[in-house]
């Protein structure tokens, strides 16, 4: 599906509760949509980057399992970013769901 | 199958900064051993791992345009390098910097004197190049002192063009786009930069 646009608010909606690294956040996404959003993993680091240019989340190097992998974490300007990206899908999607609900 | 991800990462990583190459490398190899893992968990085989690896990571193509928007380019990492000519030119050779308000003051003595027309000239130019040759005395710091700046530098050259050619501006149009072409590059230049780049690491030229 495409889902062009929104994947920086999926990212810090996968990052709200605990850091994590690229691969996870992948997963975690593909996985809470029930494989609905199957998107080209190549592409979520570039929308890493951004969001860590724009301080939305921060990274860190850490060790997991015996590899030094790059993890990141949301910031305070992400939660806040994450609460107005939420508000205004939700109208957004209230509103389609009327017209299209109308039809 | 290696080779797959090898050959994925440098169209990926085309035009990119050295160390854009090295990020961008490490963590998709990163990534690639992740999804390599999990599939061999999954009781994949060994070749069907790596290709479903491969495929997860998509059109590298699209990667690569998508990492030259966010990662520094090597042509942009080589202006950030040597980009920082007014200051180089005018911080290490301590004397030109007080031939700067020579021009000011040439064109305020051949007004009192008499001479008009080159007195002008003069003065326009000081209004033109003014703003690039001041910038490393100034003290912007911040992003909106930044943005006054380039505002006030734009405004200073197209008064000076417009002041320097007055109704002729239209018939040397051709000259006026050569000679600003270079400016508003490095001007396009600087600004994707500066997206890229987290403010605290922004060198002082990539304010102006």
């Amino acid at each position: 599906m495409n889902f062009k646009g929104t994947l920086p608010t999926l990212i810090l909606e996968a990052l709200l509760h605990e850091p994590s690294h690229g691969y996870r956040i992948a997963q975690s996404i593909k996985e809470r949509s029930h494989g609905v959003l199957d998107f080209k993993e190549g592409t979520l680091y570039p929308a890493l980057h951004k969001l860590e240019n724009e301080g939305m989340v921060e990274s860190y190097e850490s060790v997991e399992n015996g590899r030094s992998r790059r993890h990141y974490r949301i910031t305070r300007s992400g939660r806040g970013m994450l609460t107005k990206d939420r508000a205004e899908w939700r109208a957004l999607s209230r509103a389609v769901t009327t017209i299209l609900g109308e039809a | 199958m290696a080779t797959g991800l090898d050959s994925w990462l440098k169209q990926a990583t085309r035009k990119l900064a050295k160390d854009s190459v090295t990020q961008v490398r490490t963590e998709i190899t990163e990534h690639y051993e992740s999804a390599l893992d999990a599939a061999i968990a999954n009781g994949a085989t060994s070749q069907h791992a790596h290709k479903s690896a491969l495929d997860a990571l998509g059109d590298a193509k699209t990667a690569n345009c998508q990492y030259q928007r966010v990662l520094l380019t090597s042509a942009e990492a080589r202006m950030l390098r040597e980009g920082n000519w007014e200051a180089s030119a005018l911080c290490s050779r301590p004397w030109l910097k007080w031939l700067l308000p020579v021009p000011p003051a040439l064109a305020l003595a051949l007004f009192l004197t008499g001479q008009l027309a080159v007195a002008r000239d003069v003065f326009v130019c000081c209004i033109g190049m003014g703003p690039l040759l001041l910038a490393p005395f100034l003290p912007i710091r911040t992003r909106a002192r930044g943005r006054v700046f380039r505002l006030v530098k734009w405004l200073a050259l197209t008064t000076a063009l417009a002041l320097l050619f007055g109704p002729q501006a239209l018939k040397w149009s051709w000259l006026l786009i050569s000679c600003l072409w270079p400016l508003a590059w490095t001007e396009w230049r600087r600004a994707s930069i500066r997206r890229k780049l987290p403010l605290a690491s922004w060198p002082k030229h990539l304010y102006f």
